[in-house]
């Protein structure tokens, strides 16, 4: 009973966790985008465009490994408990 | 004002560092003397200061609780200055899958590898005990023993590895979330602060504007001199 209560609060807690990170990753890879774009344009204001390359960018990012690696998020909380449960006992 | 946040500040902060030092895992070289159980009636007051029952067991008022007496080595200053000699008593309890998150079913077996480390000053066998927690002599509360491993002598000097590391994930941690703030603020919350603004300005503007009017149109009413 402890361990699922255990499980449950965990993971609702780290599902938290996951969407913070999920949404900072995100926002910064939208901002790097924007500043690539007006590196390349200087003084453009051609906004179509500028958010057609922004928008392709964030495809990409979609479906990037790096994307998938905030998964981490789940997955190392759970292997530092199994470390410390073989260490301990 | 900035004395009450300041001390507001201070108080939670002493609170976080009382709560990590009770929590986190302390090394203590000793030598135990030996090992008994008593049964034991929780007070309201004491009772935070226990764990529960063995992980499989059920919860009853009053049980037996593991005790493992030892002479350690009095250390100050988070271990960096070492003294003389202490009696310390260690409880030996089941955290199980409760706070704190050391998983630790294994209380029997610790026993069982406490009873077997046990000598007399003689003939003396020194261990290294991590556990957490403090004893609290007024209110009948023990540390709680989490492992065991002997050592050369009553010179060894622990590393405390876990805590390093844990403090090194605390100060990562701590900057992860700065930046992530600073990045909500500045792609989030003030694009709405502008726009909010901007509203604000737009509709004191009308609001002018329209008031304006009616102070011409009763203007108008008035007689021409």
């Amino acid at each position: 009973m402890n361990f699922l209560r255990l499980v449950l609060f965990g993971y609702l807690a780290l599902t938290v966790v996951y969407i913070c990170v999920s949404l900072y990753s995100r926002s910064v890879r939208r901002e790097k985008l924007e500043d690539r774009w007006t590196e390349a344009h200087p003084g453009s204001g051609d906004m179509v465009a500028r958010k057609a390359y922004v928008e392709q960018g964030m495809a990409q990012y979609h479906s990037s490994l790096r994307k998938r690696l905030i998964l981490l998020v789940y997955v190392v909380p759970t292997v530092v408990v199994g470390v410390i449960m073989y260490m301990i006992n | 004002m900035r004395n009450l946040r300041r001390a507001v500040r201070i108080t939670l902060f002493l609170i976080l560092g009382l709560w990590l030092h009770y929590v986190l895992p302390g090394q203590d070289v000793a030598r135990i003397t030996g090992t008994e159980i008593i049964r034991t009636d929780f007070t309201s007051v004491n009772r935070i200061f226990y764990a529960q029952a063995d992980a499989g067991a059920s919860e009853l008022e009053t049980r037996d609780l593991r005790l493992i007496n030892t002479q350690r080595k009095r250390t100050y200053l988070f271990g960096l200055i070492r003294g003389g000699e202490q009696t310390m008593v260690y409880r030996n309890e089941d955290t199980g899958w409760i706070y704190p998150p050391y998983f630790k079913f294994d209380s029997s077996d610790l026993q069982a590898e406490a009873q077997d480390a046990q000598s007399t000053a003689a003939n003396p066998e020194w261990v290294v005990i991590t556990h957490y927690g403090w004893r609290i002599r007024w209110l009948t509360v023990f540390p709680n023993a989490v492992s065991i491993r002997p050592v050369d002598g009553p010179d060894y000097r622990p590393i405390p590895w876990f805590n390093i590391g844990f403090f090194v994930f605390l100060i990562v941690a701590g900057l992860f979330v700065r930046a992530m703030w600073r990045q909500f603020r500045e792609r989030t919350l003030e694009p709405i602060g502008e726009r909010v603004d901007d509203r604000i300005d737009r509709t004191s503007a009308t609001i002018a504007e329209r008031r304006g009017r009616v102070r011409r149109w009763l203007d108008s009413w008035k007689s021409k001199r």
